[in-house]
């Protein structure tokens, strides 16, 4: 069986295409296993960041999350895996980043809205929707929730309405 | 009728027929001519000539003694197949797996310079109270002016229907616009859909030339939604397939029932269209008609039995026309065109392979071409080496790729209709989101605007929009065809 990266349907050895979601299943013309891409859509996002972003802040980082509204670079914290969201008082699971400086409550971000997941050799980032009340996007495509799905260079990840880009240092110039 | 005084005509097959085939061939013609079910005059010699010829074709000795005296008929056409798989290999797993096979079937050569097949065209009208208005008009006017254009060996007939069938024009050849005017110009909107009653006039219609001169066809224009008849309307289609009779749909607006006429012309070969206004009605009957002129053979038909252990998960036709095909061993896949390709997707599901083996017999089958003065038949085995690594990594074939990556765009939205009548809208929801982004990706943007809108759509009112619906099905159909025309 194989095993879909993005939604995790099962699928017997030879099909192409994930009959679920969609994605493709197997290694494709240019080598690439996770192809599955969410299309730059989200216009106005598109914003230069290489010069915005003191060139100390890049190095050694495997992944950072760009607040264009603030001009900002979130703290997150140096580690495999972590959630996102918004502390409230008396909450039992608190998360690992909390989005309330940032007005996250008026932009609907849920108290634990969303995984980021770093994979062990830090080639790749996965996020999870956590089930999250107004849900996630990639440029400005849902995704789904409790699965995992690829973020690439570039990609505006949205959590509720709050946009963050995704920037991989060793991607950049 | 092909000449009988030759055996391999009286029971239409090929030189080349195994004795299988020369076995089922023989078994249709006597269930066709036995004097029992048959009373029309001549049936009995029919009956006697098909009994000579078997005892003879039966047996290989009086067969080899037959064909070597046999004056040589006139050459077996050049008819390409290519066959194109979505793996190398198959692989020895202790699971089921899947493998894709892609067939081409071409006819090519020579034959090019062959006389343009005649047409035997049944036109049936939908002039439900639906229909009144505009729509009829131009329905009408369009009916006449592609008429004006058919060829002076070609047969029309003109039908409407409401609650009833009525036939406006008789089948002939190039009437004159008097007579056009007359039939049709008085024809007005009332009264229920009622499509088997068109249907049947209509092959009634048909069936008063001889079928085997003619590519014979009956193009229905609907935009109703027919209620209790569908069956009747299926087992006609069954019967028009046998007698190479294609029927194609053409549905206006959001009310006609899709998956109903999708079968109906998947059964017998034909295409299905949708349009949301009759402003388009003009491009689909001159394409239709333009496609029925390419015939090189008035029927092509493909029986595919899968190897033991081994099942046809699904067919679905590319080319000439993107079309599921229903769930059967044998399809009609409507008339072979002069050089163009018929195009068929087939997916297997193959049950685990013992290690042993080093090929693998996925399918056999037979495309079987009917034309005149007789029909050809062309034999071919789906099979594979069974490979003893793995191979991931190698691609497929692009054009193999290419369907099925656009056969899971179709698939998406079958299964958000699915989940919808399940009553999950909220999975239905999801996987169109999923499903315009992949559109999205491939540079169809309207296409996956639409189908972000119809999720949109399914958030609010836990369902499809009509048109919404429909755009999406035939969009994503339409993506099949590789030159998306």
């Amino acid at each position: 069986m194989i095993t879909c990266k993005v939604c995790s349907n099962q699928e017997y050895d030879g099909v192409l295409f994930c009959g679920e979601c969609g994605s493709q299943l197997v290694h494709s013309t240019d080598g690439n296993v996770n192809t599955f891409i969410y299309p730059s859509q989200a216009r106005g996002l598109e914003i230069d960041i290489s010069n915005t972003i003191p060139k100390k802040l890049l190095e050694n980082k495997t992944f950072i999350l760009y607040y264009p509204e603030a001009e900002e670079v979130l703290n997150i914290p140096d580690q495999e895996e972590f959630t996102i969201g918004r502390f409230v008082d008396g909450q039992v699971i608190t998360p690992d980043v909390d989005l309330n400086q940032y007005e996250g409550f008026d932009k609907g971000v849920s108290r634990l809205h969303a995984t980021i997941r770093i994979s062990p050799d830090k080639t790749k980032v996965h996020v999870i929707d956590l089930g999250s009340a107004n849900g996630s996007s990639i440029n400005g495509y849902n995704i789904p929730a409790n699965s995992e799905v690829p973020l690439n260079h570039g990609d505006v990840l949205s959590l509720g309405k709050f946009n963050l880009k995704v920037i991989l240092p060793k991607e950049l110039k | 009728m092909p000449d009988q005084t030759d055996f391999y005509n009286r029971l239409n097959i090929s030189t080349g027929a195994s004795e299988g085939a020369i076995k089922k061939a023989y078994r249709l013609a006597v269930r066709k001519t036995h004097p029992d079910v048959n009373r029309n005059e001549g049936a009995t010699q029919l009956f006697l000539n098909i009994q000579e010829a078997y005892t003879i074709l039966s047996d290989p000795n009086k067969k080899g003694a037959y064909d070597a005296g046999r004056e040589p008929h006139e050459a077996v056409p050049t008819v390409h197949t290519v066959f194109e798989y979505s793996q190398e290999t198959l692989a020895t797993v202790d699971e089921p797996q899947i493998i894709y096979s892609l067939i081409d079937v071409v006819s090519t050569q020579e034959e090019k310079e062959t006389t343009d097949l005649p047409l035997n065209i049944s036109f049936v009208l939908d002039n439900s109270t639906s229909m009144a208005g505009a729509r009829l008009e131009i329905l009408k006017a369009a009916i006449k002016e592609i008429i004006q254009k058919l060829g002076e060996d070609d047969l029309v007939s003109v039908i409407s229907f409401n609650d009833r069938a009525k036939v406006l024009m008789p089948s002939q050849s190039q009437p004159s616009s008097a007579l056009l005017d007359s039939s049709i110009n008085d024809l007005f909107a009332e009264g229920g859909t009622e499509i088997f009653q068109g249907l049947e006039a209509a092959f009634e219609e048909i069936k008063k030339k001889p079928l085997y001169d003619f590519v014979n066809h009956i193009i229905l224009i609907t935009d109703g939604h027919t209620y209790g008849d569908e069956e009747n309307c299926i087992t006609l289609a069954k019967s028009a397939a046998e007698l190479d009779i294609g029927i194609s749909g053409l549905g206006i607006g959001i009310e006609w029932n899709d998956e109903f006429l999708d079968n109906l012309c998947a059964l017998t070969g034909g295409q299905c269209r949708f349009i949301e206004e009759l402003d388009q009605v003009k491009d689909f009957l001159d394409y239709s008609i333009t496609s029925l002129k390419e015939a090189f053979s008035r029927r092509i038909s493909l029986e595919i039995i899968p190897a033991p252990g081994v099942k046809m998960l699904s067919a679905f036709r590319i080319l000439p026309e993107a079309l599921p095909l229903p769930h059967q061993e044998e399809f009609s896949l409507g008339i072979l065109k002069k050089d163009k390709p018929h195009r068929v997707l087939f997916e297997f599901m193959i049950d685990p392979i013992p290690e042993e083996i080093d090929q693998a017999v996925i399918a056999s089958g037979e495309f079987v071409l009917k034309r005149n003065p007789r029909d050809f038949t062309i034999p071919f085995t789906l099979d594979r080496p069974i490979g003893k690594e793995s191979d991931d990594g190698v691609p497929p074939p692009s054009e193999i790729f290419r369907a099925i990556s656009h056969l899971t765009f179709y698939r998406l939205q079958e299964k958000a209709q699915q989940d919808v009548a399940s009553g999950n809208p909220g999975t239905a929801f999801q996987r169109l989101i999923n499903l315009s982004s992949h559109l999205m990706a491939k540079g169809e943007e309207s296409l996956a605007k639409i189908a972000m809108n119809e999720a949109d759509y399914i958030k609010s009112h836990n369902n499809f929009s009509p048109t919404g619906k429909k755009q999406l099905k035939y969009g994503t159909m339409r993506l099949l065809l590789p030159d998306k025309t």
